[in-house]
């Protein structure tokens, strides 16, 4: 235990080591936020609006909503796993008494501590900026199921992290493609970090349901909001749960075959 | 075919000057910030000042131990780096303007280091080098040509570059800087990294063409080979200062006095005696190491094999950096 | 002269696409990417649009044409420099020296010699889409004259861009970053800077001019620009680019070069 306390000492002083490069990854998540928020002020500018449901107050709710549980959720080193295994550097850590799933993990809450910190100032520089209205979750049910749901969410964004840089086994030439593909691409779409999902059609809106994806962030948002009640929070923890173990289930069976490959490679 | 060239001296330079800025910064969160917020800068003085000049045709040797300023003083007289101050002239043109005219007559070529495309064969860089250097077509195929049969890579010239040897890099480096026939050739550590024999071929390369062509040839390198094989003259630069600019034998018989005598003693007596050999430099049982003058090598090295149980002898030559520094020192009478 | 530089142009670019193209694998899944990184943004808008009928005044087929603008600049501008992204490592390795020693202008080689051949595949549709939706604005003849000119305008500010990023990789070896956040600040161009409020609007058209960049032409294209307005874009454009090659020479003077 007290050796992973020290992984995620190091790693937290790493991310400031590389200062310049954490900020401007802020940077960045800033712009992503202004990029939205104005987005949907606009689509809203008449305050009699109302789109697939949503009116003013409710959007930008959602949008502010969305940075605090992406720092929680998406803010991960476990995509570098994926160099690792290109440059052969997992040959060292495989060799150390230390898992190097937990390592990982370990680095991964690291990181997300140090971007909580950094999304909670720029939560409440942006709030006094922009000054978008904010629904404040009271009720400590909403706010226990909403607890769950990130947990859930860390988990899975953890195992779908790993299984995409596991592809670099038999591909090393895709370390970065495949992030670019799944992890930017298609995770960006699908989370409700660009849209909350309900504003597809119906049809549209089960299917996307169906994947892991949306339980990220719509979810966690949506319950935090109390848009999504009763029964439904049910359903949902049981699809994000049951990709929870899809998941892990397929993270360990492709990583054991990709370990098999890496090794009979001889890096 | 010998070039002529019309100016007499090919390449200046007056009192060059090149300071660095280099940032410091303190280890720890708090160096960290510090660094951010007030950031401090050092100078650092590569080349003090430093004066030569070199004729055509010439082959000059330059050394010096590391950071002394010799690839900064082959980086000036290439263009790429900004003279703090002095005078710098290569063929009559200032190479900071980087005037494709006197580009299209000079060329850099660094030791482990390529301009060729690494993941194609390096014919397409020497086609695009083609290109760069506005080579007409009859001139580029018999450059290349001639190049391909001496540096002897006719087989290779096809496979991707990232796939052949050091060795084999190298010649096909050399191939791409010549191809348009340079009449001043910076070499930075041509030899780096090769084994012995290809060491050889790159000496024998390099001095076939300067003989053979007249090229310039400024040639920097840590390999006592390289300059005892080829530099007729010499400049040594330490600290960013020129320290002796002369004939290569004016050097070794000038400062180099000693020869250096490594053995390993089977047994640890009498070993007070060894100081009637020579200089003990280093005594840690049962290595030891004696420097001996120049002439009495021989003398010595019987004398140590007759007196003392030797398991094992060899006989070496000051390193140069030893010598440049003892110079530097003013230890060495001269 | 031209003919030489368009010469070697050529055979960079052929060399970039040869490498690219042996690699059939990455060159797949970083088409797929983008193509669907284009396809869910359009999807998004266009449900958007569905539901609420305009944006900031603009019809759906307005906005729409808004976003292909920005992707045109976009991909086009990332086809001609992707060079820039691999500046770094010439620099940390020393193979920069290489190109400054060559009597060919470096700028031309660090900011042009990598064209990108997935974006070869990506740009004709792109295009054809742009002139399907543009049609469908009925523009005049001026207002085609305008966007095109415009457009031109938009990637000079582009490659001064592109110009400024490598200059300060020159000088600080930090560079990634920088053109990430660059292309973050432009992709703000994806629908009309009109929908964002001071001071951000002035920001994106004077400081990063993206809206000079992308917002304008499409405007241009609609009829709905002032004069002044299209003046002062080719100002900035031209001034972009003084400064920005004055700013390479000057740091060309602060190059240290890799040490041995």
């Amino acid at each position: 235990m007290k050796k992973y306390l020290q992984v995620f000492k190091i790693s937290f002083q790493e991310e400031f080591a590389y200062k310049l490069n954490f900020v401007m990854w802020r940077v960045r998540n800033v712009f992503q936020i202004f990029l939205t928020f104005f987005l949907w002020s606009t689509i809203f500018a008449n305050p009699q609006t109302v789109v697939f449901g949503y009116d003013r107050s409710k959007i930008l709710t959602y949008v502010f909503g969305i940075m605090i549980v992406r720092a929680l959720v998406m803010s991960a080193r476990a995509a570098d796993i994926s160099s690792d295994i290109a440059q052969g550097d997992l040959s060292n850590y495989l060799l150390k008494p230390m898992t190097y799933f937990k390592y990982w993990f370990t680095r991964d809450i690291s990181s997300k501590a140090l971007n909580l910190i950094f999304a909670a100032v720029e939560f409440v520089l942006l709030f006094i900026i922009l000054q978008p209205p904010f629904y404040f979750q009271i009720n400590l049910l909403t706010l226990f199921l909403f607890f769950v749901s990130i947990v859930l969410a860390v988990f899975i964004y953890f195992f779908i992290l790993i299984l995409v840089s596991s592809l670099t086994f038999w591909a090393p030439e895709l370390s970065w493609g495949g992030h670019f593909l799944i992890t930017i691409v298609v995770v960006e779409a699908l989370s409700g970090a660009l849209f909350p999902i309900n504003i597809l059609p119906t049809t549209f809106q089960y299917i996307v349901m169906a994947t892991p994806f949306p339980y990220l962030i719509y979810f966690p948002v949506q319950v935090y909001l109390g848009n999504i009640t009763g029964q439904a929070i049910l359903g949902g923890l049981i699809i994000a749960s049951a990709w929870c173990g899809i998941l892990w289930f397929a993270m360990n069976f492709i990583w054991q075959k990709g370990i098999k490959a890496y090794e009979s490679t001889g890096r | 075919m010998l070039y002529t060239t019309s100016v007499d001296k090919a390449i200046i330079v007056d009192r060059l000057v090149k300071d660095f800025e280099v940032s410091q910064k303190e280890p720890g969160l708090s160096g960290a910030i510090k660094s951010l917020l007030s950031p401090k800068k050092k100078t650092i003085h590569a080349l003090k000042g430093i004066s030569f000049t070199i004729q055509p045709g010439e082959l000059v040797g330059f050394i010096g131990p590391n950071g002394a300023g010799k690839t900064t003083t082959l980086k000036t007289l290439s263009g790429l780096l900004y003279p703090s101050s002095g005078f710098v002239e290569v063929l009559e043109y200032d190479p900071w303007e980087r005037k494709p005219e006197l580009l299209k007559q000079i060329a850099l070529v660094m030791g482990q280091k390529n301009q060729l495309w690494w993941d194609l064969p390096a014919i397409e860089t020497f086609e695009l080098n083609r290109a760069i250097y506005e080579i007409p077509t009859r001139v580029y195929n018999e450059n290349l040509k001639e190049l391909v049969d001496l540096l002897e890579i006719g087989k290779f010239i096809n496979t991707p570059v990232r796939k052949l040897s050091l060795g084999q890099r190298m010649r096909m480096e050399l191939t791409a800087a010549l191809l348009h026939k340079p009449k001043v050739l910076f070499l930075d550590e041509p030899t780096i990294g090769l084994d012995l024999i290809a060491q050889q071929k790159m000496r024998d390369f390099i001095y076939d063409y300067n003989t053979e062509f007249g090229a310039t040839i400024i040639l920097t390198s840590h390999n006592m080979d390289d300059l005892t094989d080829l530099a007729r003259r010499v400049i040594v630069i330490d600290e960013g200062a020129l320290l002796f600019d002369g004939a290569l034998e004016e050097l070794v018989s000038k400062f180099a006095k000693e020869k250096i005598i490594k053995a390993r003693l089977a047994g640890g007596e009498n070993l007070k005696g060894l100081e009637n050999i020579g200089k003990v430099k280093k005594l840690s049982f049962p290595e030891v190491i004696i420097a001996v003058p120049r002439e009495a090598t021989a003398v010595a090295a019987s004398e140590l094999l007759q007196n003392f149980p030797v398991e094992d002898l060899t006989i070496e030559e000051v390193p140069i950096e030893d010598i440049i520094r003892k110079v530097f020192r003013g230890e060495l009478a001269r | 002269m031209i003919k030489k530089y368009l010469k070697i142009w050529w055979i960079m670019s052929k060399n970039s696409f040869v490498m690219v193209l042996s690699q059939r694998l990455s060159l797949s899944v970083f088409l797929v990417g983008k193509i669907l990184r284009f396809m869910f943004f359009f999807l998004f808008l266009f449900f958007i649009l569905k539901g609420a009928g305009t944006l900031a005044g603009y019809s759906g087929t307005q906005v729409i044409f808004f976003f292909l603008t920005f992707s045109v600049v976009d991909v086009i501008s990332q086809f001609l420099f992707r060079e820039v992204y691999r500046f770094r490592p010439m620099i940390v390795n020393g193979d920069f020296d290489f190109v400054l020693v060559k009597p060919i202008n470096s700028l031309f080689r660090v900011l042009l010699g990598g064209a990108d051949v997935i974006d070869l595949i990506t740009i004709p549709p792109l295009i054809i889409a742009t002139i399907y939706f543009g049609v469908l604005l009925k523009p005049n003849l001026l207002g085609i004259v305008l966007y095109l000119a415009l457009l031109l305008n938009g990637f000079l500010i582009a490659a001064a861009f592109h110009i400024l990023i490598l200059s300060l990789a020159i000088i600080t070896m930090e560079i990634d970053h920088v053109t990430m956040i660059y292309r973050d600040i432009v992709s703000l161009g994806r629908l009309p800077v009109d929908i964002y409020k001071q001071p951000l609007q002035m920001f994106l058209t004077y400081l990063i001019p993206v809206g000079v960049m992308v917002t304008l032409p499409a405007k241009a294209a609609m009829g709905v620009v002032a004069p002044w307005g299209v003046v002062s874009a080719f100002v900035v454009g031209i001034i972009s680019i003084f400064i920005s090659l004055r700013f390479w020479n000057y740091a060309l003077t602060k190059y240290t070069s890799a040490s041995s």
